[in-house]
């Protein structure tokens, strides 16, 4: 039972983690229709900015993490400007591919400015809680927490202001949006923006208890499109359920049975839920 | 008052619409008749800035507004009501009328009465309002669609075929409330393939026929040419 409730506590954190990053490939997937594969090395490069905030500026853990939101938030709005507009008219394999070049581009900066290896950040707050007689790390419970809050605000940015709106407009019809006078470059760069802020938090709050590496990314990347492709490209409830879904599995499995069944859980979860509903759980329509 | 001189418009290099001439002046109702493929959807996005014309101009009240973007005329007071509605179908119906007043999201007292308004036009729709708009029958999609339009507060909207797809009841609903709406002040731009229905509340009209005008005048004058009645009164 103990055992349990550790490892539920490590799922829910990994949930959290996921959930932020899916949500992030998730929006900008439901605005402009396709798949960012630079997302993985966007959080590669929030973890290495939160490093930086941390050990170098010299930043309090929370505000470090928040500085590299917002810089990675600033980011969006130039690839969107830069990379991606210029793009708006072109079928979607090249806005693929110009998300491919952005990775590369991306990770060799970080390995020209941090070098290939690994880094190690020093864990920012220390100590452990015991809830129900496991020990659960307070990072652990700062990821929880501040995942549910940003999950909140998220919310109720998409319900209730006016650029969420926009937002879950242009995601449900591009005409409409148009025709009531919405913006689509506009929003265009703020979805970018939320989507890597998102993305930056949910590296800063992952960085103190993995290593940092020009690849961290890459098995990121995997787990959260498999997450997004559960929970039904383009939807927000889809990417919540399937990220703390896929993280349970991952986390027991890998408990219950081996290491290597924990990677596994995730693909095995995917393929019987695409098997009953190739749509995924909130997924409507795919074609685009 | 719209004046539309020489307007064409293509899709992909290949030309739909060829200098095509209309006037629709204020608080009157112009109907466009033609037939499916005649080019009365492509005239209307040409206008709301959807679509780029490739020549010609589009005057809304003595301004210029061709090179537009659709934010900027649905602010000067043109609204278009698009063929198949494009609602935001998982939103409410509520959200997507307040969505219709995104451009005047700035002046909340203005909004809340366009609210009241909608309502007061489609009491039905104030019933359903927490409700998906998906989730609607066919022609109150249409009163939210039109609903939505109106909450832009236009003084000339643009409706592409209200009657699509709907039953001839609630067809006859549709119509009483364009009349109603038309009464209010708001000039009205109708395509129909529906000529009858829409001869007898419109005030002048055009038939178009690929990609041009092939006739205009009054109402009156287009209910009584042998033409119009052999295409499309089935006289
Ligand atoms: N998005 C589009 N791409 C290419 N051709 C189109 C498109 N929309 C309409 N067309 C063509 O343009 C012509 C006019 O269509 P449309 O304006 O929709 O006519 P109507 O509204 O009178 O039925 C038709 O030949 C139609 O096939
Ligand atoms: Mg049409």
């Amino acid at each position: 039972m103990t055992l349990f409730v550790q490892q539920l506590a490590n799922g829910l954190a990994l949930g959290g983690i996921y959930c932020l990053a899916a949500i992030g490939l998730t929006l900008v997937f439901g605005v402009l229709g396709f798949p960012n594969l630079a997302h993985g090395a966007l959080y590669m490069l929030g973890a290495y900015l939160t490093f930086f905030f941390l050990t170098d500026v010299g930043l309090p853990y929370v505000v470090a993490i928040l500085a590299a939101a917002v810089v990675l938030a600033f980011l969006g709005v130039v690839l969107e400007r830069l990379v991606f507009h210029p793009l708006r008219n072109s079928p979607h394999t090249h806005h693929m591919i110009a998300t491919v070049g952005v990775m590369f581009f991306l990770v060799a900066v970080v390995q020209e400015i941090w070098g290939t290896g690994f880094l190690r950040m020093e864990s920012p707050v220390n100590g452990q809680v015991s809830v129900a007689g496991a020990q659960v790390s307070w990072q652990r419970i700062i990821i929880i927490v501040t995942a549910v809050v940003v999950l909140l605000l998220l919310t109720w940015f998409l319900k209730r202001s006016p650029h969420g709106q926009a937002i879950e407009a242009i995601e449900q019809d591009r005409t409409g949006a148009a025709l009531v006078g919405i913006n689509p470059s506009m929003v265009s760069m703020v979805t970018f923006a939320v989507s890597l802020a998102l993305v930056a938090i949910a590296a800063g709050l992952v960085a103190p208890i993995n290593l940092l590496s020009p690849g961290m990314g890459d098995s990121l990347s995997l787990t959260v499109f498999a997450i997004i492709i559960l929970g039904g490209l383009g939807s927000l409830p889809g990417a919540i359920i399937g990220g703390f879904t896929i993280a349970i599995a991952e986390v027991m499995a890998a408990t219950y049975i081996s290491v290597g069944a924990g990677e596994a859980a995730i693909f095995i979860i995917l393929i019987a839920v695409l098997a009953i509903k190739p749509t995924g759980i909130f997924g409507t329509v795919t074609q685009r | 008052m719209i004046t539309i001189t020489g307007l064409s418009a293509s899709y992909d290099a290949v030309d739909v619409l060829h200098a095509v001439d209309i006037t629709a002046n204020d608080g009157e109702l112009t109907v466009i008749l033609g037939a499916n493929g005649s080019g009365k959807s492509t005239l209307f996005k040409a206008m709301s800035g959807v679509l780029r014309p490739t020549a010609g101009q589009v005057e809304f009240n003595g301004e210029d507004i061709t090179r537009s973007s659709p934010a900027g005329i649905v602010k000067k007071g043109l609204a278009h009501c698009p063929e198949g509605r494009h609602l935001f179908p998982q939103m409410s119906v509520e959200k997507n009328l307040m969505l219709g007043a995104y451009v005047r999201r700035g002046d909340k007292k203005r909004v809340k009465a366009l609210l009241e308004r909608s309502y007061e036009l489609f009491p039905i729709l104030h019933e359903k309002r927490k409700q998906a708009a998906g989730s609607l029958s066919g022609g109150q999609q249409q009163m939210v669609a039109i609903g939505r339009s109106l909450m832009s507060d236009p003084t000339m909207l643009i409706l592409d075929e209200p009657s699509m797809g709907l039953a001839p009841l609630i067809t006859q609903q549709v119509f009483d409330t364009i009349v109603e709406i038309n009464k209010e002040g708001i000039g009205v731009l109708l395509a129909e393939q529906n000529a009858n229905s829409a001869l007898q509340i419109a005030t002048s009209g055009y038939v178009l026929a690929e990609g041009r005008v092939v006739l205009s005048g009054t109402a009156k004058e287009l209910q009584n040419d042998p033409r119009v009645q052999r295409a499309y009164l089935g006289v």
